[in-house]
């Protein structure tokens, strides 16, 4: 008995099959590349090659892509990012009590109090010291992502950044660089400034207690983690699968659900043969003017989104409905 | 004289009633939209808050109508809300449009005499009695009353419906309705039969919902399009809301704040917190969250736009509160954002962490 977990976020699209004991025992990682769709069928098509056959007994999808997600794949749940990293980070220790986690677009702060989400935090309106930020930077730098932590363990001092803004930190490295700091000193003094950041702005007035669980793409950053441990004055430990907490939350969620419902809606590996094509258009029903996405899949339309008032959406539950009866 | 006025939640169905009572000419703008947002992000100042780009919106579709006159309540206090007329007045003149402003303000900042002016100049176009102008206003006040008491009443029993949606198609129809009015008196009698409708709705009182407060600034909690309808998306979720800033709250704490008897039980609930006035509705989002904790809510969320200066204050008061009360307290920051994934995923969570800690187990997935 097998489980998925789908997670579709702003940079990576990631896929994990669990077993009934919740071993990951395939883990895929995807960039989303802004098109979710094709991502998710790429991912889809090394797993039909691999587990031919193969049962799923439960999938769940997470992330911000995660109702699109759950619309081609036939989701069995659809869960947020926190609940799903959460769920993921107690199945490992149940112990911890705080998860940072720093993602594409968003970084978070989880606090848990005796086993259950008490408290969280996410970016408001600003994502500098993310991990598109960092991706930037490494790119402008000419090192590949992977090695960016090392250089910053490399280096003996750390410069001063600006860490508030990711546009005020980008010029001011321009700047340090100017004035001849090396490489690795620069990237260190921007780990320094997002963690600065992180611990300012997301976990201002949260208590970061120990054990913590450093997950997301970003915890793959060596010198993310040394600096983070520097200012916290703790270790902080970064889980096996910490780039797929999100999809393994995901798939434990669909486990506790399935053997509840005892069947799933997952429509199974097939779907990176389809055609799934989505169009948009601006419903003209009333002043609201939502922009209404359908969703085809080889020319039937499998979901709608985007209409506040349910006109749209309701109707894919009447005809389901009606298939049903 | 034809007037206009900014939406803002409901108070468009008492503006309708009160211009109709007097006989004046009005326009309603259009229900705020990515359009009136898309016209007043361009025309407005980059840094300036959400609201007031809406309003710009707003005032340019009603001039597109034939509009000439705004009516608009001010404030002079230190909340940049107290220079929107003037700065509105600037920006409308410099695009080319000659607009006239009545700024309805409190005495004590204006002094009743300058207000009476004021007033008068809005009710000279009105050919009626004394006595009819009166009536008009009381009954936009009336109107005003009976909306706000079924909007709460929706929010409410949101959570306790048998029939999923069905406080939610209810409250949508009276809305829809009421706007087809051709009298005051019609609106009144319609509202007053929502009023029974909504109020007996089958529900289920054995149900034991989520209840959430809904705290912050008074423009982005009341007006749905500038908070992206956080208060349908959690009748969706079955969750009970209330929300104690609404348009008749504001007339009632304007009217009582001469003789101090306003909002007692809010002054009370942020004295430990916040005893100052500082602007805005910083003092009521304090206290609100403290009355919420009082009247065993499950938690509150506030909402307010980028760079609000008085909510900022409270954001940084409100984590002592929870921390305090160990009442979860989540802040939302609403800007011109209209893609609304990274928004719903916040409050799903929100709710999750709600629900867990009633119950350890994973509902609605």
């Amino acid at each position: 008995m097998y489980y998925l977990g789908v997670d579709v976020g702003s940079v990576s699209t990631d896929l994990v099959i669990l077993d009934n004991s919740m071993n990951v025992i395939e883990k895929i990682y995807l960039r989303t590349r802004g098109n979710p769709i094709n991502a998710i069928q790429e991912g889809f098509k090394i797993l039909k090659n691999k587990y031919k056959g193969i049962e799923i007994k439960g999938a769940g999808t997470t992330g911000s892509g995660r109702q699109i997600a759950s619309t081609i794949i036939g989701a069995d749940t659809v869960k947020n990012e926190i609940t799903a990293h959460a769920v993921a980070a107690l199945d490992k220790n149940k112990n911890v009590r705080t998860i940072i986690e720093i993602g594409g677009q968003d970084s978070k702060i989880i606090v848990i109090k005796n086993g259950v989400v008490s408290d969280f935090a996410m970016n408001t309106v600003c994502a500098a010291g993310t991990g598109s930020f960092l991706d930037r930077q490494a790119e402008r730098l000419e090192i590949p992502i992977e090695e960016f932590g090392d250089y910053a363990l490399k280096a003996n001092t750390s410069v001063r950044i600006a860490g508030r803004c990711a546009v005020f930190a980008e010029s001011d490295m321009i700047h340090k660089q100017q004035l001849g700091y090396n490489k690795c000193e620069i990237i260190r003094g921007l780990c320094d400034a997002l963690v600065r950041n992180y611990l300012n702005n997301i976990g201002k007035g949260k208590e970061i207690q120990p054990i913590v669980f450093f997950q997301g793409g970003v915890a793959a950053n060596k010198g993310m983690k040394d600096a983070f441990e520097n200012a916290l004055g703790f270790e902080v430990y970064v889980p096996d699968n910490y780039g797929m907490m999100g999809a393994i939350g995901a798939a434990i969620i669909a486990k506790s659900y399935s053997e509840k419902a005892k069947k799933t809606k997952f429509k199974g590996f097939e779907i990176s043969d389809s055609d799934i094509k989505s169009k948009s258009h601006e419903c003209e029903g009333c002043s609201n003017k939502c922009e209404v996405v359908k969703i085809y899949e080889n020319n039937n339309i499998i979901g709608y989104f985007g209409d506040r008032c349910g006109k749209w959406s309701n109707k894919l539950i009447k005809i389901n409905e009606n298939l049903l009866a | 004289m034809k007037v206009t006025f900014p939406q803002m939640g409901n108070i468009y169905l008492a503006a309708k009633v009160l211009c109709e009572g007097l006989g004046i000419e009005y326009v309603i703008p259009p229900q705020n939209s990515r359009n009136a947002l898309n016209i007043g992000s361009l025309h407005s100042p980059e840094e300036m808050c959400l609201p007031f780009k809406i309003m710009i919106g707003n005032y340019i579709q009603a001039i597109k109508q034939g509009a000439d006159t705004v009516i608009l309540t001010g404030s002079c206090g230190p909340c940049r809300f107290g220079e929107y007329c003037e700065l509105q007045m600037n920006l409308l003149k410099k695009l080319g449009y000659n607009l006239e402003f009545i700024v309805i303000d409190m005495p004590k900042d204006i002094g009743i005499k300058e207000l009476y002016k004021r007033i008068t100049r809005f009710s000279l176009n009105s050919k009626k009695s004394k006595y009819k102008k009166t009536k008009a206003l009381l009954d936009a006040i009336k109107v005003m009353n009976l909306m706000d008491d079924i909007e709460a009443s929706a929010h409410n029993l949101a959570g306790y419906e048998k029939i999923k949606g069905n406080c939610k198609s209810l409250l949508n129809n009276c809305k829809t309705d009421a706007l087809k009015c051709k009298s005051p008196l019609e609106m009144i009698n319609l509202l007053i039969d929502y009023k029974h409708k909504i109020n007996h709705i089958s529900i289920d009182i054995n149900k034991n919902p989520l209840k959430v407060a809904i705290i912050g600034e008074i423009y982005t909690v009341i007006e749905p399009f500038s908070n992206l309808c956080i208060e349908d998306k959690l009748m969706d979720y079955g969750v009970s809301t209330k929300r104690k800033l609404t348009p008749s709250w504001w007339i009632k704490n304007t009217a009582l704040s001469p003789t101090k008897l306003n909002s007692i039980d809010i002054k009370k609930g942020s004295k430990e917190y916040l005893p100052l006035y500082i602007g805005g509705h910083a003092r009521e989002c304090i206290g609100e969250a403290v009355l919420a904790y009082e009247d065993n809510f499950d938690g509150a969320i506030q909402i307010f736009p980028m760079g609000c200066m008085p909510e900022i204050v409270s954001k940084s008061i409100l984590p002592t509160i929870s921390k305090d009360k160990d009442f979860p307290i989540m802040s939302l920051v609403v800007d011109e954002m209209t893609g609304e994934a990274g928004y719903i995923t916040r409050i799903e969570a929100f709710i999750d962490l709600l629900e867990r800690r009633q119950k350890d187990v994973l509902l609605r997935c």
